[in-house]
Parts: structure tokens; sequence; C-alpha cells
């Protein structure tokens, strides 16, 4: 059978095969009123089979795109393969965006039909439904509170399987023969990417380049049926599409739907995934979570803490990398393994973890090297919504922090003479939503794609990325001036949650920060600093001097690179107020918007370049419930030490 | 929140260091020293099962019921005089039952009419219970000294013999009541925790407000509690009663009862037992190993040392740690 | 399909298509209470309906939460009647009101402090639990099954109420305004035909108010339930409620929708147009 399953070439076809298969193998799980429920290939394969013949009694034709908005949740992927069974393009969008985000997408791709998960999402399109005059229907999945909606063009998904099963009664084999007329160089769906400029751009992919890399990276990774996940990630990304549908097709693996996303961490511990994926932002806020618990633990557990994780920074990677270790250090990290690192991993729900990766943003070394050293193996890859996220991959023990690995095999990289890398791979998109220009912009005649990032290949061949081309800079002495670098740096510390760093054509760096509102305000608390809020919290002079003691670190760490050492921090002041995707100032996947920082707050750069002690803000603001304020706030600005480079001092 | 671990620390350690201080200082035999250490458990054992009565009560009512002794001695005396009649099994039986009735008793004329009370009225309420149950139990069942039998023989067994020279003398009946302590603290457990007769006791415990709001009956939670530190009783009555008699003097050794709920929490269960076990080893150890030292270093009489020694130990507690081993600090957020 | 996409209909203004008002099913008729020599209630007559969301207004001291007492079975009126589903209702404790399905929520928290979220809300279950003790503490046959049974329920509004994340924290260590839904979802597990809140909103922000807000209505709405409210955030109240008593230093001086409410002249002078 697995001889075949290389031959199938759209997701449609790989989910019937492993219907027929291992039919009674879970297929999808999701937590519902507190107990995991099961969907077995054959059962998911039954609810696909009907949504798809209710969907095409609905007027969805081949090649018309359908929208979708929500969490992870079983009848949602339902919905989205029941789509790609009648050659339909599912639309996934992002179940966090405002309303008026959701409307470009719409319009754009003039959807008619929409799966909404809740009264939250089903509000949303309602919102804008006048602007997108083409929306016919939206498919919801909750009804709560929408009892009393008029239900003209609102359908209960409970409906639609009805509508569906009759459907297939009447013509058992009409999926089927839908499924046949599909091939691998069809459409399979489309990703929005959110984009730090302009507006939002259609990704279109194929099956065969979604199919294609992540069967490669599958078999370079041994994934099989017997694999889990928990998908938490929005649907929307590309990423997640990979993880939890691609890959999970290919390998015929098991994909977790948590209860909410408040309960991911409990439900990673129940579950045990053995494949995860998650940004280095997720892998942060769990290693804040127990840096947190852990200054509240007894003094012996902090001591044992401590004591161990000395020992894992030690050794715990050459471990896991099989290099060679002493007897005394292997007993130690071994005596560890039982005390400290494998409860830890079971608090963190990655007991079972045999691969793990990040990607999305460069991952600080440090906190990378956290996680493979309590004996996770979580690698980096490199990859793109345009590239179907698989460009770059670590292999067993060739991992670093600092380099993303050489190239998955079957993709050719280069990089241009202003250090851009370009790759050719299966897994290309094959163009922007009725966006030519766009897509000429970065796909050449030969196939090449212009990935934006800079960077190089370092002594093994592993690419090493900096940044993007357009955010890497130098001072106004010409230093090299690669601001994301610096930010991760400083965000490494688990009392900065957000950092912004300028020195474009300046004479030295200055930065932003944001205090991580956890970690700051339990530090406050231990020290019984009573405060009010954000603002009043991050106005302090004490949490002004530790973050001053954290940027004082990393220039410490600066100094010793002699490439990086003109670029220490001088100045910074602690922002007024979390930056937020909603005020735009972060990417839907919490990107620092840079750019657009620098001219929001161009009062709060020029006084940081200005010399001033203090400057004056009012911000507008938007609150979740859509309103918007002003706030007002002195913002002080406080100097740093700075080091003599290690080069230098040697010289002299 | 304020770390408080280390005087904790250090007065385990200090107790931990004179446990062991006999042993490694070889003024005990081995055998000689497990034995002062079994009699001890023992005597803590009774001492866990009238502190488990103390601390049922206070978790549900919030009344630190003085009378706990009382209705030992009271139990006891049911029982033994009841036992003389028909067989032990219908006498424990006929115990249970006259120790519900209490309960009913008690709720219906002393804590029904004094609801929403001061603490300290409610506290003098259960002393005058106290004073009642003993007098009452002595013009129902009078006052000689009565016995229980268990039916087991008071022969000591030795045991170890060959390990150590002299062996390890216990007694059968001693091993028995451990037992049956065991079972009751067990089946204590399951009873808060997994009923939800339990989760209402522990609800009126909490909140007697919100309790009352979601419909659970006030009245009957202090009969089921009264009721059930009713049965600790009887079965506190019975070992003590098998292995001392059935005296007066029982009451009063209830006592150190106090003492063991400060050390171990007024509000936790386990607190109770291992509260109990360590003041019950403690001063036997005191009395058998600090008296000798006691007389030789000071030329003291060194005797009594049994009298006050947990009284002490409660004392430096509530110095350290007020809310006692397991008491729960509540948490609040502010 | 039609060339002219048809326009979405707005959704309905609230009391119009919502939900059918039904028949009374408590009254309050001539309330008097005094403590010693204070009057804290006089001659307070109203009524609520089946499904309605009532609110109970007034300024401090006003004597609201003494109503609601009242209603509650915490105190017992010296002069007047409160019939419940007909019944006329003398001198009813709280649990046996509680048994009545009279439910409520208290403005200053009074959770089980030392039990977790489950067994907070679990507690609501109490009277409808049958099983014997010895059966209950066996875990025999039918006691499991209404155990399990009980438990699904909990586990739904769990699910309302957006809490799954916490079934196993100690309330104690909850945010307030989660507390708050605990404190919900605890009167919602008794399945009440009346629901007393006091002050749910109190102490909360905008964004917990409106999850708040959503959660009263959700409950209103999906189970039918009959809700009694006191509040002192106007806007909340005038979004929230079918109809409005005004009560100032123990009497009633407005009684009506809040349309009505807010054009009384007497309510006005009273409350409204004082502060807020």
């Amino acid at each position: 059978m697995t001889a075949d399953i290389g031959k199938l070439d759209t997701f449609p076809k790989l989910l019937m095969h492993h219907a027929a298969v291992r039919g009674s193998a879970p297929a999808i799980r999701e937590k519902d009123l507190g107990i995991w429920q099961t969907w077995t290939w054959r059962q998911f394969a039954d609810e696909v089979n009907a949504v798809a013949c209710a969907l095409a009694a609905l007027g969805l034709r081949r090649g018309e795109h359908f929208a979708l908005v929500g969490d992870n949740r079983p009848r949602l992927y339902a919905t989205m393969a029941a789509v790609q069974c009648l050659g339909a393009i599912p639309v996934p969008l992002y179940q966090d965006a405002i309303a008026a985000e959701m409307a470009y997408p719409i319009q754009n791709a003039g959807i008619a039909l929409a799966f909404a998960e809740d009264q939250e999402q089903v509000d949303k399109l309602l919102e804008i439904a006048p602007q997108c005059p083409a929306l016919q229907r939206i498919i919801y999945d909750d009804p709560r509170g929408m009892r009393h909606y008029p239900h003209e063009r609102l359908l209960p998904y409970d409906k639609l399987l009805v509508q569906g099963r009759e459907g297939m009664q009447r013509d058992p084999s009409f999926v089927e023969r839908e499924i046949a007329k599909g091939s691998g160089g069809d459409t399979a769906a489309m990703f929005f990417t959110s984009g730090t400029t302009g507006v939002a751009k259609g990704v279109v992919h194929t099956h065969a380049s979604l199919i294609g890399p992540s069967r490669v990276a599958a078999e370079l990774d041994r994934l099989d049926a017997n694999d889990v996940i928990l998908a938490y990630l929005p649907p929307a990304w590309i990423g997640q599409n990979i993880f939890s549908c691609a890959q999970a097709y290919v390998a015929g693996y098991c994909i977790c739907c948590p209860e909410s996303s408040e309960t991911v961490m409990i439900d990673m511990r129940e579950i045990g995934p053995t494949y995860y994926f998650a940004p280095p932002r997720v892998l942060e806020n769990l290693l804040t979570q127990v840096s947190i618990r852990m200054e509240d633990a007894s003094p012996l557990k902090r001591w044992l803490y401590r004591r161990f994780m000395d020992i894992a920074q030690r050794v715990g990677g050459a471990i896991l990398d099989g290099k060679p270790v002493s007897t005394m250090d292997r007993l130690r990290y071994g005596l560890g393994d039982v005390l400290v690192y494998g409860p830890l991993r079971n608090v963190l729900g990655m007991s079972r973890v045999k691969v793990g990766y990040t990607a999305g943003e460069a991952i600080g070394p440090d906190l990378f090297k956290f996680y493979r050293s309590i004996g996770i193996n979580l690698k980096q890859l490199y990859g793109s919504t345009e590239t179907a996220v698989f460009v770059c991959v670590q292999p067993d023990g060739q991992v670093r922090p600092d380099t993303v690995g050489p190239a998955v095999p079957g993709v050719e990289l280069r990089f241009t003479p202003e250090r851009e890398l370009v790759v050719r791979t299966p897994g290309l998109f094959r163009e922007y939503y009725k966006n030519p220009q766009a897509t000429a912009e970065v796909k050449d005649a030969q196939g090449w794609f212009h990935t934006g990032d800079a960077g190089y290949f370092d002594a093994d061949g592993h690419v090493k990325i900096i940044d993007r081309v357009k955010d890497v800079g130098s001072l106004a002495d010409g230093t090299l001036f690669a601001p994301k670098y610096l930010e991760n740096k400083l965000k490494f510390y688990s009392y900065i949650r957000e950092a912004v760093c300028f020195g474009h054509g300046r004479r030295e760096v200055c930065a932003f920060i944001n205090i991580d509102p956890d970690a700051v305000g339990n530090w406050a608390e231990r020290r019984s600093l009573a405060y009010a809020g954000y603002l009043d919290l991050a106005s302090r002079p004490e949490v002004a001097e530790l973050i001053g003691s954290c940027v004082e670190r990393v220039n410490a760490d600066l100094a010793r690179d002699p490439q990086l050492a003109g670029s220490q921090i001088h100045r910074f002041l602690v922002l007024h107020k979390e930056l937020d995707a909603d005020d735009g100032e972060l990417t839907r996947t919490r990107k620092v918007r840079r750019r657009f920082i620098a001219e929001k707050y161009q009062q709060l750069v020029d006084a940081l370049y200005g010399g001033a002690a203090s400057v004056h803000i009012e911000a507008q603001v938007r609150y979740e419930d859509g309103r918007s304020g002003t706030l007002g706030a002195d913002l002080k600005i406080h100097d740093v030490k700075t080091f003599v480079p290690a080069a230098a001092t040697q010289a002299a | 929140m304020k770390q408080r671990y280390l005087p904790v620390a250090i007065l385990i350690a200090v107790l931990a260091v004179g446990l062991a201080l006999p042993l490694a200082t070889n003024a005990s035999a081995p055998g000689f020293y497990i034995e002062v250490l079994l009699g001890g458990l023992m005597a803590g054992v009774l001492y866990s099962l009238v502190a488990l009565g103390f601390v049922l009560i206070f978790k549900a009512s919030g009344v630190f019921n003085f009378a706990q002794g009382a209705m030992v001695l009271f139990a006891a005396l049911s029982v033994a005089r009841i036992a003389e009649q028909v067989p032990l099994w219908a006498a424990v039986l006929l115990g249970i039952a006259i120790m519900v009735l209490l309960a009913v008793v008690v709720e219906r004329l002393v804590l029904r009419p004094l609801v929403n009370q001061e603490g300290v009225v409610l506290l003098m309420a259960t002393l005058g219970v106290s004073y009642f149950l003993d007098g009452f139990g002595q013009t129902v069942w009078g006052s000689d000294i009565y016995s229980i039998e268990l039916g087991l023989s008071k022969a000591p067994v030795m045991i170890l013999g060959d390990l150590f020279k002299g062996g390890i003398l216990i007694n059968k009946d001693d091993v028995a009541a451990a037992v049956v302590a065991v079972l009751l603290v067990a089946a204590l457990a399951v009873f808060f925790q997994k009923t939800a007769t339990g989760r209402a006791l522990r609800a009126v415990a909490d909140d007697h407000q919100a309790a009352q709001s979601i419909g659970i009956p006030l009245n009957r939670i202090w009969v089921i509690v009264w009721s059930v530190a009713g049965v600790v009783a009887v079965v506190a009555g019975m070992v003590w009663g098998a292995k001392l008699g059935v005296q007066f003097s029982i009451s009063q050794v209830a006592l150190k009862a106090l003492p063991v709920v400060i050390l171990g929490g007024f509000t936790s269960i386990p607190g109770a037992i291992i509260g109990g076990l360590i003041i019950g080893v403690g001063e036997k150890m005191a009395e058998v190993f600090l008296g000798p030292v006691l007389v030789r270093a000071f030329d003291l009489a060194g005797g009594g040392i049994e009298n006050w020694f947990a009284y002490v130990l409660a004392l430096l507690f509530l110095l350290v740690r007020p809310e006692g081993l397991f008491g729960e600090r509540i948490i609040d957020r502010v | 399909m039609s060339a002219q996409p048809r326009p979405f209909v707005e959704e309905a203004p609230r009391g119009a298509t919502r939900r059918v008002i039904g028949e009374v099913i408590l009254s309050v008729e001539g309330v008097s209470l005094s403590f010693g020599g204070v009057k804290a209630l006089s001659e307070v007559s109203f009524d609520v309906r089946e499904h309605e969301i009532r609110a109970i207004i007034g300024p401090n001291g006003a004597g609201k939460s003494s109503m609601l007492n009242v209603i509650n079975g915490v105190y017992h009126p010296q002069k007047g009647t409160v019939r419940f589903l007909g019944r006329p209702r003398q001198d009813v404790d709280t649990h046996e009101a509680a048994a009545q399905g009279i439910a409520r929520t208290f403005q200053s928290l009074a959770l089980f402090k030392g039990m977790n979220v489950l067994d907070n809300i679990m507690t609501g279950r109490n009277l409808r639990m049958k099983a014997s003790l010895l059966a209950q503490a066996i875990r025999f046959g039918p006691a499991e099954r209404e155990e399990l049974e009980h438990r699904a329920v909990v586990e739904r509004i769990i699910d309302f109420l957006e809490i799954q994340a916490y079934r196993r924290t100690p309330v104690g260590r909850l945010p307030y305004g989660l507390q708050k839904r605990v404190d919900l979802g605890r009167a919602l597990a008794m399945e009440p035909r009346l629901l007393l809140l006091d002050e749910p909103m109190a102490g909360m922000n905008v964004e917990e108010k409106q999850d708040m807000c959503r959660f009263i209505l959700d409950v209103n709405d999906e189970f039918g339930t009959t809700i009694v409210l006191i509040e002192h955030d106007m806007g909340v109240v005038m979004d929230l409620s079918d109809r409005v008593v005004v009560l100032d230093y123990g009497k009633k001086i407005g009684d009506g929708t809040p349309e009505e409410v807010r054009n009384n002249p007497a309510v006005v002078d009273a409350y409204l147009g004082v502060s807020h």
C-alpha cells in the first residue's frame, strides 16, 4: 500500500487512502466537555464526503474559493477537506483578525460561501457582508448566542451535514467522481500573507507544491501514522496547514484539537504530542512561565533547578547531538533527567516529542539551547508561505542555534550579491492571486524565488539568516546594524516582551522596550512593589533599572563580537503601552513592524536621539471592543553602559 | 508572600537530631530504642484519633469543640458498659447510635440556638457540653474503671529477636489499634474527597452563606459532622479503653489533642495524624532519654516531661508557623 | 440565486423577537423589612415574569441587597408576602429557597476557597444528588452513574462560561473576573428557575464586563432562565434588562422598561441625575 501512496497527488485522494487503509485509526481528536473525542479516518472521510455533497448542492463549484474562519476544530478541517474534494479552494482566514481585515480576502477571491466557527466569527462576517456582495451563505458550527439571528443566510453545520447525508444517499459515488477529477497541478489552498507592509496577498498553492515538500520532510524525520500533533496555531497560517493537514495526510498521523486556546498547556500534557511545532514566541512564553514558577518554588527546588540547569547547559546539547561527553557528566545529566529535566519536559507536555521545530523568526540562542539541553530535540527550519515552509531543515546531529540548516533535498539555494537568499523549490507557490505584478517581483522566469531575507552560508554550508534584506542597515560610520538580531538578544530576558531597535544611518543604536507584564509584575510583587496596571508598572524607576541591567548585559555580549560590537545599545525607553497587532504595530504572527512603529512614534525616536531626559506622549489606543481612546504618559529615557570591543582591548 | 521555610526547617532538624541522638551516642540499645519509638507511635495514634474529631468539627463549623475528650470518654463508657450485656459488635453499633443521637441533641439544643454567635460563645458552649458529658456519663454508666475486651491476647509478642539483643516486645492490640486507625482515616479521606456529602461539608466549612444559597441545609451538615466526630470518638474510646481501661482520665488525656492540632494545623486531616504521631513519639523519647540527661546535668528530678513536652513543642510551632504543618494558608488575591 | 443579493437583515433589537416573556413567577407584595429601628424596605411591591431580565437599581443604601436577600430567604420580612410560582412563602430559609429553584451569586465573592473550580460548580448539583451516603462513598453503580451525569452538566457549564483551562485550579488563585464566572457557574449548576445576581459586574474592567453581559444574556437566552439583578453600572442595566425597579430609601420610586425609568422624573432626581 505504501508503494502507491507516493503516487496520490491530491489531499482528497490521500484522505480516502487513509480511510481505506487505516479506517479505524484515529485521524483527529478534539477535547470537548472535558473528554477527548476521536474521529477515525473512516468517520472523518465519511463526514467530509457528506459535507462535500452538501456544499456542492449549495453551489460550490470547481475552482471557486471558500473562506474558513475559526480555531482548530475537526469540523473546520472536515469542511476544508470537503472543499478540496470538490476541486474548490479553501481560504483559511486568521480567526483573531478584525472584521475589516477579513473584507479584502473575501472580496479579492470573490467568495460566496464561508465557514465560521461561532458567533464571534459570524458577527464579523455579517459586519463586512455589505462590502462583500458576493458572499451568499455562512455555515456556522457552534450555534450559541445565535438563536435569534435571522437565518436567511446562516446555515448551521448540523443542518448542512443532514443535507449532505441525504445527498450522499441519492448519489453515493458523487464525491468519489469529483475527487478523481482532481490532479496535483490544481490549486489546493490559498493563504493570505499579512505582510509587514502593504496589502495582503493571496498565496496560491497547488496540491503538488504542498504535498511534495511535506513528503520529503516527513521522510527526513521518519514521521509515520503513529505520530501525534497538537493543532494549536491559527489554521490560516501555512505552517499550521503543513503540520496539521499536509503532513498528517502524507504520513497518516493523528491531529489533536485543544479544548480552547487557553487550555493548550493542559492539552499538551494530556496528549503528549510526538511531533511539535512552536514559533519562538511560544517557546519564549513557556520558558517565562517555567522561570516564574521556579522563582516561586521552595528553596530546595530552586537550588536543584539551578544546579542541574547548569549541568544541562554544559552537556545537555552535546548528549542530544551524540557527541562525546565524559562518563561523570553523563551520570550527572542522568540524575538531572530524573530530578529536573524529565519532570520539566512533562510539565511542558513534551515528554514524547521526538522532533520539534521552531521557525518564523530567528530564535534567541539561549532560548533554543534551553530546550535542547533538557533533552527536547528542537530544531530549526527555514521557509515561508510562498515556499510551503520547508526550504532548510536542520538534520539530527547538525543542530545549531544560529543557522537554519542546509537545503531540504530537492531545493536549490543561492545568495545574491546583496546577501539576499533566493530559492528554487518544488514547494514554490504558483502565484499571488490576481496580482501578476507582485508575483513577478519575487519569482523570476527561471523559477527562483526572492525571499527578501539576508544571510550567508557558513563554513558547513548551513544557511545563516541575519535579518530582512531591507532591514539590515548600517550606522552612520558604516558599522553593520542588524536590528532583529539585537532585538532577539534583548527579548531573551524574560522581563522584556518586545524590543524595537533603531540605528540605521544614526551614530548609535537606541531601543524601545516593552516589558513583559507577567514576568515584571511577578518580580514587582516579590519586592512588594505596588502598581496599578501596565503603564504604572512600566514607568517605575525600579523597573527601568531592571531593564537597564538586561540591556547592559546584551551590550557586554555584543562587545565580544567584533562585527557587532559597534551596535551596542546606548539609550532606551520603556513604552507606555504593549505593542499590539490590532494597532498595526505587530503583524498577525506578532512580528514587530519596525518601520510603522518608527513613524507612529517619531516623537519618541527623536527624543532618544535628541538627548532629552524624558518625553511626553499622547497616543491613540484601540480597545478590544473596537472603541478607541487616548492615553497620555511621560516616558523617561535611560542611558546604558557600553563596553569597549573585546578585539580592541586585546589589540591594545 | 513571606517565606518562612528556614525556621521551620531548623525546628524540624533539631527534632530529627534529638530523635537520632540516643542511638548515635549509644545511650540506648537499638532494641530498646525501637520499643520506645513504637510505644510513642502507639500513644500518637490515640492522640491522632482525638485530634481528628477536633479537626472534623472545626473544618465544617468553625467551632473548636472542647467536648471532644468528653465524647471519647462517653463513647468508651457506653461501649464498655453495653458490652457487658451484648456482644462487642452490637455494643459498638449501639455506641455509634448513641453518639449520633448525641449529635442530634447537641445540634438542636446548643448549635441551632447559638447560630451566628461569636466563636467564643460557641467555644464556651462546647465547654459546657464537655462538663455535662463527663458528669452525665458517670450518672448513667457509673464511675468505676471498666474494661473493653477486644478479644486479643494481652501478652506481648517478641519480634526480631535474632536482630536485636532481647528482641522487640509489641502488643497485638496495639497493632490492631493502629490498623483500625489507618482504616478510619482512609474512610474519612474518601468520605471528604469523593462523595457529594463530603463536598457539601467542605462547602459549609468554606462559606456558610454560599453553602446555604445552593441548598445545603446547615443544620443537617452539623448533625452529620458531629455524628462523624462521634464515630471517631467511639473508635478512639475503644482503642484507648482497651489499652488503659475506661476511666475518667481519658477525658483529661484527650486534651493532648490541643497541641496536636496546633502542630498539624486546625483544618488538616493529615496534619492531625502526623501531628499526633510526632507528639506521641516526641514525648516518649523525651521522657525516656532526655529525663536522665536532665537528672545528671542539672540534678533535677527529671520526671513529668511527658506532661509538658507536647505543649512546649506546640508553643514553638505557634511562633514559627502559626497555621501548623499542614494548615491552609488562605490564598488571597488583592 | 437572484442577481441582486438580498441584504442581510440587521439583528433585531432586544425584546422584539428574542424571547417570549411568560407569566409572573415571582411577586413581591407590600414587603417591609426593618433592622431594629432602621427601615430597610417599606411596602415594596413588584413582580417578575418568566424569562425576563429584571433589574433592581437605586443609590447606595436604597435597599437593593435587602430586597435580594428577602427573595433569597436570608431575611424574613416583617410585613408583606413573597409569592414564588404562585405559592406564598413565609419564613422560607435560604436552603429551602434554593430547593424551590432560586439560585444566586454574591457581590463580594463567596466561593468555596478550599476547592477547585470543578468542585465549586459541582456543589451546585448537591440538591439534585439522590444516592445515599454509603453508595456515594463506595461509588456504587447508580451513585457512580449519577456523579457522571452531574459531571456532564457541570462540563457543559464550564464550556459555556469558557473556563475549561481552570477546572483543577483552586478558585482562590483565579483572577477576580474569573472567580465571578465560577460564582455564576455554581448558581447555574442548580438549573434554577430564578437567578439572582448581586452586582455581577462590580469591580470589573470594561472587557470583563462585556464578557459577563454576554454570559448573562446567553443564560437568559439559551436556558430561558429568569434573572433578577442588582447593578450599579447604568449602561449595563439599560442594555440588559427588560424591566427595571428603582428603589430609594427602601421605597419603590419607579418601575418599568429602561426607557420609562430613564424618563421618570422621580428616578432622575433620586438617582440618574445625581451620580453616574
